[in-house]
């Protein structure tokens, strides 16, 4: 009976923001939904506490079948980005109080929220693409809330590449159900199959770019700064805390980590590198907070993917629990971070101490300042990463990541309310000190059940030290940047996006071509002589090799 | 091999066909109001018979058959219901009532009239449309099959000039003429398959149909005039000014369904009586046109202004994705054409497009009534008067897109399954493409529709909340196919 | 006998072809209408030709063809006069019998297509 109680918990992570949507169709509903926001997730908070050993999950009783199912790596992710859209549920219901349409913004909400959290317990691949898709709709909807130009562009791009991936992934995922036996759409059957196969390079290519897509992976990660900027604060927080996290957990699910593919993992690390880098040395150049926090979102990500590729080269099959562990602490520092713009705009300067304390202490913690989580998130990638080049990299990226983050600082001060005096409201401090006092004691609470954690190894002096070494340089960069740089050349929000407005703007010319060629074509004499040449045609077309 | 003789629940079959015959002349002999309530009545009828044949057949688990006359074959004719039949009957009836409960609003003969024309004519025609349809479903026989495709095409073009406007009239004649042209065409394929063989029951045909060239020049007349019917590119030119003209309960029935009856066709020829005779290349070529369609499709509709004729061009691209399914069904080692994952992608998609696209047509049609206009650029703001209707609308284009659970997620599967399977990748592609342009039209008509700037457009007339329902219903429909899946019913292989 | 059915199964083909041709090449809708006729008498034709080649012993030709051909004819004559009702309709609210392609339809304004 124990069994049968928690496979329905896993059933109600997504059943529940489900139904909840369904009762948005009436609109007195609608409009009274947003207070209700943080009661959606806590089926999978709980699910994500208690049932970690749950059966799966299974709906349908055909040859295809929807599964549900939790592994550990997925409810440390869950857990975290449960917790995360409970408080910025909570805090929405105090932001986007006074907005119209908050109806409407509420049933996106609980679109992402259903996608997002479903997709970290989904186990097979129809239930995977599904999700996604549910996510991608709910997402795109809280992208253009507001309604601004920036607005529009904005969920246009993440909307047409979102849906480019996903039909890269598609088409992956087809392949990969052909090539498994018995026809099972279980993603494990498909790892485990995926090595042998001979198109082998091919599916992962589209998964990889599919789910990159999804991830954030450079050259991929154009709709994330725009999509993250442009959305409402508490809707941000959730994008680029939780939403980003569906492409990497799909990833580490696909990815064969029992056979060491050496050629993959070189790609897949030196691709996350690069982003880890890339994402920096464009993120200082921007000067909206949220989108400086975007690229380093960027960033981070490209450094869980690192972590992915070493683990995938290497056979660690540890990898994934590793690069969900820091994941973890990147859903609770990113989404505390992006609350805190909120929270800091409507804060005057002469209150702003008590939130930019907390605030600077965990940004740096993102750079891996010691005694906190990110330290011992850096502490446990240290394994995958390894001693070669990628470790080296991967410790000087913190460095970058530390400037980055004191960039940050830097712009929020510039944002802070216009009344010296004002503070926040309860609504949305609470929620904002419920979640960074959570980013300090999750990650140390959870240290134990990573790999290679005894409590000792991250406090002990030359552990202290190497964790303190990339952040001091990258303050020190920092200084000297502010000191004695030149400023910063303007980078557009999402860099190399404009790429796309260059073949949007070219459309509209092969569009007319097109219509003119279909209005020639639709002429009484072109239309009944093509008649007669396709009779032809196929006569043809029969005749030889026939 | 389907049974020879009748089979128990074969008399079905004929009432299939024979109701909504009977029931045209009732209506038409009745007149006046009583031409809808014979409809109305009809309509359940007919579906209790489209379920009962349904139940039958998936019980006996073998084609039904009826003798007409009691004459055997070759110089009787068969009624043959086997599993791809079953399922288009099933689909067609859900889909009719689902028209004619939209269309009691639109054509109620008004208070104070005896009889008003286009009601009357209306009623009718919607009947004989779909007793056209079941008599092509069912049909044995390649003449019998030449006789319905013509009462198809008759039922079908007044339909589009029922507004009786100069614009509309033209758009029927070119139809009228256009389809004669293709039936023509097939009807010459149908001498020259009889000088040869001496018979046209498909089941005989196909034992004895070879490769001579005489079959080919007659597999090639009798597809091309098919696909003239069908509006497949580059022969599309009546489908967008007739559907767009057209009564929206109307354009629904026409996008929706009289396209299916010809494609349908078409599927019959080469799976069931050419499957040795198409070659590779011809499959190709079928698919070839079908890709066209569905860019050209696409694009165009992306570049429409007005929204009735943005969601006709959707239908031609759509039909585009019917053809995609012949060369992936073709067995590379047996180079024959065999049913399987492909045969059942494009039935899925058939049935799929006819529910979504039924239901764009009708949200269109609700949004037309409301604003005096179809302008895209005028929608700003309509989601709020209307969210009904938008929502119908969204529901049918996602699952034009491909979007999970619908039909078209399903459809596209089981298409991208056999393109990887048979190798041939570029069709997987070109359904792809297919998908992201859809999805461009939809979401540009949702952006403009959820836009919150404008203030509210004033409704011109109060709109019949059970029209907006009914295009919810079948948008909802079409957006739930995808869970037949997880059933595990297999329908489409029974009696073949 | 032979003979015959060739001569006629290739005047048949004749009758196809001109029909088509006019079918192609002519604009105007009543032109139209009667090259259809005649490429339909081609095919009733070979349907003949067929009948006559097919003849057994005894019989003057296949019947069933001729069935087949005099339903055809009932099918083709409700053909054309559907298409010349709705050719004279559009003559009588256009004025004119042509069917040029329609210019991008204007916005209708109220009051018209009231069914839609």
């Amino acid at each position: 009976m124990s069994a049968h109680w928690s496979a329905w918990l896993l059933a109600a992570i997504v059943g529940l923001p489900l139904a909840m949507l369904l009762v948005c169709i009436w609109k007195g509903i609608r409009e009274r939904m947003l207070p209700l926001l943080a009661v959606a997730p806590v089926p999978a908070l709980a699910a994500a506490l208690v049932a970690a050993d749950a059966p799966p999950f299974v709906l349908g009783q055909g040859r295809v079948r929807l599964t549900l199912a939790l592994d550990f790596p997925g409810s440390i992710l869950l857990g975290v980005a449960a917790l995360l859209w409970i408080v910025a549920g909570a805090y929405a219901s105090t932001y986007m109080r006074d907005t119209p349409n908050r109806g409407r913004f509420a049933a996106c909400w609980l679109m992402t929220a259903a996608g997002c959290l479903g997709v970290f317990v989904a186990a097979d691949m129809v239930a995977l693409y599904l999700l996604l898709a549910l996510l991608t709709l709910g997402a795109c909807g809280m992208v253009m809330h507001e309604e601004t130009p920036q607005a529009w562009r904005s969920s246009a791009v993440y909307l047409g590449l979102a849906l480019a991936g996903e039909a890269l992934l598609l088409l992956g995922m087809v392949m990969l159900a052909q090539a498994t036996p018995g026809g099972s759409l279980l993603i494990r059957d498909a790892s485990a199959v995926l090595p042998s196969l001979p198109q082998r390079d091919v599916i992962l290519a589209l998964l990889v770019v599919g789910l990159g897509l999804k991830a954030g992976l450079v050259p991929l990660h154009v709709w994330m700064p725009l999509a993250h900027a442009a959305a409402p604060v508490p809707a941000s927080a959730v994008l680029s805390g939780a939403v980003v996290k569906v492409g990497l957990i799909a990833l580490g699910r696909f990815l064969p980590f029992e056979a060491a593919l050496p050629e993959w993992g070189l790609a897949l690390t030196a691709a996350g590198l690069f982003a880890a880098f890339y994402g920096v040395a464009i993120g200082v150049t921007q000067a909206h907070p949220k989108a400086v926090l975007a690229y380093s979102t960027v960033s981070q990500m490209g450094l869980i993917v690192a972590v992915l590729g070493m683990g995938l080269s290497a056979k660690e099959t540890d990898a994934p629990l590793a690069a969900a562990y820091y994941a973890s602490h990147h859903v609770l520092v990113k989404g505390t971070l992006f609350l805190a713009v909120g929270v800091y705009a409507a804060t005057g300067a002469r209150r702003a101490w008590p939130i930019l304390v907390p605030v600077t202490v965990l940004a740096l913690s993102l750079g891996g300042l010691p005694l906190t989580g990110g330290a011992l998130a850096k502490y446990a990638v240290k394994g995958p990463l390894g001693e070669g080049l990628a470790g080296v990299l991967a410790n000087v990226s913190a460095a970058g990541t530390t400037l980055l983050m004191l960039h940050f600082v830097h712009r929020l001060r510039r944002s802070a309310s216009g009344e010296p005096g004002a503070t926040a409201p309860v609504g949305l401090l609470l929620p904002w000190a419920l979640i960074a006092a959570a980013c300090i004691a999750v990650p140390w609470g959870m240290y134990l059940s990573v790999p290679g954690g005894t409590v000792a190894n991250p406090l002990a002096p030359n552990a202290l030290w190497a964790a303190l070494r990339p952040v001091l340089a990258g303050a020190a960069i920092a200084f000297a940047l502010d000191r004695w740089g030149g400023p910063l050349p303007r980078v557009p929000q999402g860099d190399i996006a404009v790429a796309i407005d260059a073949a949007v703007g070219v459309a509209p010319k092969w569009g007319g071509r097109l219509e003119r060629a279909d209005e020639v074509l639709r002429q009484w004499p072109a239309a009944s002589l093509a008649l007669l040449v396709l009779v032809i045609a196929f006569g043809v077309a029969m005749w030889t090799s026939g | 091999m389907p049974p020879m003789t009748t089979t128990p629940g074969g008399l079905l079959l004929v009432l299939a066909v024979l109701v909504p015959f009977v029931g045209v002349l009732a209506a038409f002999a009745l007149g006046g109001r009583n031409a809808q309530r014979v409809a109305m009545g009809t309509m359940l009828a007919g579906l209790g018979i489209a379920i009962a044949v349904a139940a039958a057949v998936a019980r006996s688990g073998d084609a039904l058959v009826y003798l007409l006359g009691g004459w055997g074959v070759p110089l009787g004719i068969a009624l043959r219901a086997d599993g791809l039949a079953v399922v288009m009957i099933l689909a067609v009836a859900v889909v009719i009532v689902g028209i004619g409960a939209y269309a009691r609003a639109d054509f109620g003969t008004p208070p104070g009239v005896r009889e008003a024309r286009a009601p009357l004519v209306f009623w009718t025609l919607l009947l004989a449309i779909w007793g056209s349809l079941n008599l092509v479903f069912v049909s044995g026989d390649l003449f019998t099959l030449y006789v319905a495709l013509e009462l198809l095409t008759f039922a079908a073009v007044p339909l589009v000039s029922l507004d009786g406007r100069a614009e509309t009239l033209r758009a029927a004649l070119r139809y009228l003429l256009y389809a004669l042209l293709g039936s023509i065409l097939y009807l010459l394929g149908t001498v020259l398959l009889y000088g040869v063989y001496g018979t046209l029951d498909i089941a005989l045909l196909a034992a004895r149909v070879q490769p001579e060239p005489a079959t080919l020049a007659a597999a090639a007349l009798m597809t091309a005039g098919l696909l003239a019917k069908t509006a497949l590119f580059p022969l599309h030119l009546w489908l967008p000014p007739a559907h767009a003209g057209a009564p929206p309960a109307a354009s629904a029935v026409l996008s929706g369904l009289v396209i299916k009856g010809s494609w349908f066709l078409v599927v019959r020829l080469w799976f069931d009586v050419f499957p040795d005779v198409v070659t590779a290349p011809s499959a190709q070529l079928l698919a070839g046109l079908g890709a066209a369609a569905i860019l050209v499709g696409n694009v165009v509709a992306l570049r429409q202004a007005r929204l009735k004729l943005m969601v006709a061009y959707s239908t031609v691209a759509q039909i585009g994705y019917l053809f995609l399914m012949f060369p992936l069904a073709l067995d590379p080692a047996s180079a024959r054409l065999e049913g399987g994952g492909a045969l059942a992608g494009g039935m899925m998609h058939a049935v799929s497009h006819a529910t979504a696209k039924a239901a764009m047509f009708m949200a269109a049609g609700v949004i037309y009534a409301a604003l005096g206009h179809d302008r895209i650029a005028g929608l700003a703001g309509i989601g709020r008067v209307l969210p009904v209707s938008v929502l119908a609308f969204t529901l049918g284009g996602v699952s034009l897109i491909g979007l999970p659970p619908s039909g078209g997620f399903l459809a596209k599967w089981l298409l991208l399954a056999a393109a990887v399977a048979t190798g041939q990748w570029w069709w997987a592609a070109v359904m792809l493409v297919g998908g992201l342009l859809t999805a461009g039209y939809v979401f540009l008509v949702l952006a403009r529709a959820l836009a919150s700037g404008a203030e509210a457009p004033a409704l011109r007339a109060p709109i019949p909340r059970s029209q907006e329902a009914v295009a919810l219903a079948l948008a909802l429909g079409s957006m739930l196919l995808g869970l037949v899946a997880f059933t595990g019913v297999h329908l489409l292989g029974i009696g073949r | 006998m032979t003979d015959a059915a060739t001569l006629f199964g290739l005047l048949a083909a004749a009758l196809v072809g001109i029909g088509l041709y006019a079918l192609i090449v002519n604009p105007q809708p009543l032109r139209k209408i009667v090259a259809f006729n005649v490429v339909g008498n081609g095919v009733f034709m070979l349907f003949g030709a067929i009948a006559h080649r097919g003849a057994g012993s005894g019989w003057g030709g296949d019947p069933v063809p001729q069935a087949l051909l005099i339903t055809g004819l009932v099918v083709a004559f409700p053909a054309s006069a559907l298409a010349i009702a709705l050719l004279l309709r559009l003559h009588d609210v256009a004025g004119s019998a042509t069917l040029a392609t329609d210019a991008p339809a204007p916005v209708s304004p109220d009051g018209k297509a009231a069914d839609a």
